[in-house]
């Protein structure tokens, strides 16, 4: 129990004192990145490995009547051909019954160009395509729907059996009284936003690698943000243990959201690895990456909200049409976080939330950076400005007048501690010179504000919300991190070794991470819903607490002092008042009496104190912390184009204290780049469900052309977080759409309610006028 | 159909088989073993597969094995000489000017083409040079601070 005071007292530092964190550290990767020596999925090949491919349906919509797999397997080179009746035609799980739709390969039915029907696996990934074409399927084509209202209507193509109304799931919510509070406000408003279908496009393309042992113990390499799900996921299709699946560490060539849950060339290429008895790569070809992994879900949201004249919200009834795509997956989970951000962004104490998740033939939607986030905070803070407008109050005034303070419960429940949305507004005020533009407005330019809430970490599975972490403290000083969390980019080991480091008093460079191995790290659940700095942070932060606890009380014997007159520092213990009686780390490993060989083992597992989110009645505080942003865009408009050309972007986050201010800024500067993609140019378009941008050349994103300078401002302090900080993954994404909306009507008087705000668009919404 | 071909690569010989239809790419991932040269899109669009040929930059996707024939290769891979890392390296580490890390390889050797031409390009010279360069991550800004840092040491330099 002494050891306790130590270690509070360190808690009570003033935060400027850090040694290791709030610095700018460089990645614990640098060298390997930017040598080409990092090892992503794709790269990888082992001895003996078959290369997979796999037959996608080039339907929208069919029955399959046969499939003749004969002449496919008679190919020199081939080694295996399996359909679904070589799977055991269990589901994936994702979020659990009864929104299980998805098998391994379809059965019965496809319900969307691009779904899963065979694969094979052969010596080469050429001879594996040759081998598809000699694949005979019988499909009788069924007629399709493609757009969500026409689905939810009477006597449309019914996609799945057991929903014959095409509604995967409602969501129906109602947080205090939305008609007395409509019928007390001064003005009432009512708009509609329609936002688009669009991709993650992650640099690397999804690649699995796969292999069994003769024990039936499943290994795979991929490219995940959650080895959690993936483990859970395969070992459910395949009918063994959890813990018969390893899922090893390997670099991710990106996340955003695309792999945070099971993806289809993993169970595939499992199945094709167990079939042959040999390991199987597939690695997904652009094109596949563009129409059959998952998409942002695209939302026409009405949204009805109630004032008082002084700006007050009183209600707001916000109804939502999901574009589910052909299989469920997140659905749910998305179109719910869209409802309790309608019911959290701002004071607003009415609110009725009214979600239909709706099948439609086309490829579906998943997790991507903001989860349903940016399509309700598209609605919410574009109709602000009208509002603002209405009333004739300033539109920073207007969110001022109505932001969240610390201390705040929202309607969902959501309890609000560390909040700074205030001064994230002023700061960008001020930044941005507001006040000064808008007194001097320039023709063709505008500016524009967009604000959003989000949480560290959403408790919302079933499974629990934890992290855990192994520290482990060598006889030769060292020291081995030990945690499940995956870093696909967002520099979570570097963050996670300087959490260690700080806590230890050992140098960042002694620190080693080993993570994402589910057979040799402890659980997390991995690198989704902004939660792995707060809750592996924390859980890191305990496990290294109490490896220094050891070797305090170590140490503190063989220098014959009370362990709390000790100091740790640059990988010494000494005394803090006479720093010359020193031992090193390694002499206090050997000298513990909790060493299990030649280490010390800290452990840490960290819940963070949040409620499981009440998914009857919507209600939950799912998450410990919550993160709040004002981002204000300028914007140059050519009238005779519809070009929008964002000048400059400045992106206020009350994220909490900055672990690491370089990663910080760098998910706030990456985030806002696929915000403004998001808002200006990236789109899905179809042909009869058929994705026609399926090319990296059709679908734009931004490049180095079109992304303005961006300043970051990390504001805040979170005192349940590791040191202080927030989760801050999505944030940087979610108020951008809305904020070049709304900078567009600063500069016209239109608003444009549907993304993306694109060059026709807003050429031919400008000439209405 | 295949030829026997023969490059420079990061200083060293080959002298190899290739098919007809193979890429430059799919020759320095799958036969040399230079996995460092990543594959995005296959098509020329997101410069992952950027590697430095006879002095200039190319897609190694859009460029044909044999096309290479007697041709001198840079890769992401030959940049490090005797354990020190080249000055676009260092700076890339030191600006944080990477997240995933998969448009890297290709980023840098987009960079030193430019810089092998140009060691003090603008701003504008910089965005141009990279904008065939796709990153998902980063939002570009650290990317062109770190170029942009080499440039004043240069500058200091002449």
């Amino acid at each position: 129990m002494e050891y306790t005071a130590v270690l509070n007292k360190r808690e009570d530092k003033d935060i400027m004192e850090h040694d290791v964190v709030g610095k700018r550290v460089p990645n614990v990767d640098s060298n390997v990145k930017v040598t080409g020596r990092a090892i992503y999925a794709s790269d990888l090949n082992l001895p003996e490995m078959l290369f997979g491919k796999i037959l996608r349906s080039p339907y929208p919509h069919a029955r399959i009547k046969n499939i003749d797999v004969s002449e496919a397997k008679k190919l020199p080179g081939v080694c295996a051909v399996v359909t679904a009746e070589d799977t055991l035609k269990i589901n994936y799980l994702v979020q659990g019954p009864p929104f299980d739709d998805k098998p391994v390969l379809a059965y019965g039915k496809t319900r969307y160009i691009g779904d899963e029907v065979a694969a094979v696996a052969a010596v080469d990934e050429r001879t594996a395509l040759r081998a598809l074409d000699l694949i005979k399927i019988e499909y009788e084509p069924l007629p399709a729907v493609f757009d969500p209202e026409e689905a939810m209507k009477e006597g449309a193509p019914v996609i799945h059996d057991n929903r014959p109304d095409n509604i995967s799931a409602r969501t129906e919510r109602n947080y205090g009284n939305v008609e007395k509070a409509f019928a007390e406000s001064d003005y009432v408003f009512e708009d509609r936003y329609v936002t688009q279908a669009v991709s993650h496009c992650c640099l690397e393309t999804r690649a699995s690698l796969a292999r069994w042992d003769s024990n039936v113990n499943l290994e795979i390499w991929s490219s995940t943000q959650s080895p959690y799900f993936v483990r859970k996921e395969l070992a459910h299709v395949f009918a063994i243990p959890p813990t018969k699946v390893r899922v090893h560490q390997i670099h991710v060539g990106g996340g955003f959201g695309a792999r945070s849950k099971v993806c289809e060339d993993e169970g595939i290429a499992a199945l094709l690895a167990l079939k042959t008895g040999r390991p199987v790569k597939i690695t997904y070809t652009r094109e596949e990456e563009l129409t059959a992994t998952r998409i942002r879900h695209p939302m026409i949201i009405t949204l009805k909200t109630g004032v008082r004249k002084d700006g007050t919200l009183l209600a707001r009834h916000m109804r939502i049409i999901t574009d589910n795509g052909a299989y469920t997956h997140t659905g749910p989970g998305v179109q719910g976080v869209a409802g309790m951000v309608a019911a959290s962004l701002y004071r607003v104490p009415n609110v009725r939330v009214e979600g239909y998740l709706v099948y439609t033939n086309k490829h579906f939607g998943g997790p991507f950076r903001g989860y349903g986030n940016p399509q309700a905070t598209f609605a919410i803070e574009s109709q602000m400005d009208l509002i603002a407008t209405k009333l004739n109050i300033d539109p920073i005034e207007l969110r001022i007048r109505n932001a969240n303070q610390p201390g705040d419960t929202t309607a969902c429940g959501w309890k609000i501690g560390s909040c700074a949305l205030q001064e994230c507004l002023e700061r960008v005020r001020e930044e941005i010179k507001w006040e000064e533009k808008k007194k001097n407005p320039v023709p063709g330019r505008g500016i524009g504000v967009g604000c959003m809430i989000h949480a560290s970490g959403f408790k919302v599975y079933l499974d629990g919300e934890w992290s855990s972490a192994i520290v482990k403290v060598t006889h030769d000083g060292m020291v081995e991190v030990y945690c499940g969390a995956t870093d696909m980019g967002t520099w979570s080991k570097t963050s996670l070794a300087q959490v260690a480091s700080e806590e230890l008093g050992i140098p960042v460079d002694l620190i080693k991470m080993i993570t994402m191995d589910t057979e040799t790290t402890p659980i997390d659940l991995g690198a989704w819903g902004s939660r792995t700095i707060f809750i592996a942070g924390n859980a890191v932060k305990m496990a290294a607490a109490e490896a220094k606890q050891q070797l305090l009380e170590a140490a503190g014997k063989l220098l014959e002092v009370n362990p709390l007159e000790l100091t740790i520092a640059d990988g010494q213990i000494f005394i803090t008042t006479d720093p010359y009686k020193k031992i090193s780390i390694g002499e206090a490993v050997l000298a513990s009496k909790e060493r299990v060989g030649q280490a010390v083992y800290g452990k840490g597992h960290y819940e963070p104190e949040a409620e499981l989110l009440d998914r009857s009645t919507g209600m939950g505080n799912i998450s410990e912390a919550y993160t709040f942003s004002a981002q204000a865009v300028e914007v140059e408009l050519d009238e005779e184009t519809g070009t929008v050309k964002p000048l400059r972007i400045i992106a206020a986050h009350d994220c909490g204290y900055p672990i690491n201010p370089t990663a910080v800024e760098g998910q706030i500067e990456g985030a806002v780049a696929q915000g403004l993609g998001y808002a200006l140019m990236e789109n899905h378009s179809y042909d009869n469900g058929r994705v026609l941008n399926d090319t990296l050349v059709d679908y734009k994103i931004p490049t180095a052309m079109d992304v303005p300078p961006i300043k970051a401002l990390m504001l805040g302090y979170e005192p349940k977080g590791p040191f202080g900080a927030k989760g801050v993954g999505e944030p940087g994404l979610v108020g951008i759409a809305p904020a070049v909306a709304n900078a567009i009507f600063n500069a016209t008087g239109v608003q444009i309610k549907t993304l993306p705000l694109s060059p026709e668009k807003v050429y031919w919404e400008l000439k209405k006028d | 159909m295949n030829k026997s071909i023969s490059l420079r690569v990061n200083d060293v010989d080959y002298k190899v088989n290739v098919e007809n239809n193979w890429t430059l790419l799919e020759l320095l991932r799958d036969r040399l073993h230079l996995t460092g040269t990543k594959k995005g899109c296959e098509e020329g669009e997101c410069g992952a597969c950027t590697v430095i040929m006879n002095g200039e930059p190319v897609n190694s996707c859009l460029v044909l094995a044999i096309e290479a024939d007697k041709a001198e290769v840079v890769t992401i891979e030959g940049l490090e000489k005797n354990g020190q890392l080249h000055p676009i390296q260092e700076a890339f580490i030191k600006h944080g000017a990477f997240q995933c890390g998969y448009c890297t390889p290709g980023m840098i050797m987009s960079v030193k083409a430019l810089m092998d031409h140009n060691p003090n390009p603008s701003r504008e010279e910089i965005i141009v040079a990279i904008t065939g360069n796709l990153c998902r991550c980063t939002g570009y800004t650290k990317i062109i601070e770190a170029v942009e840092s080499l440039v004043a040491v240069n500058e200091k330099d002449s």
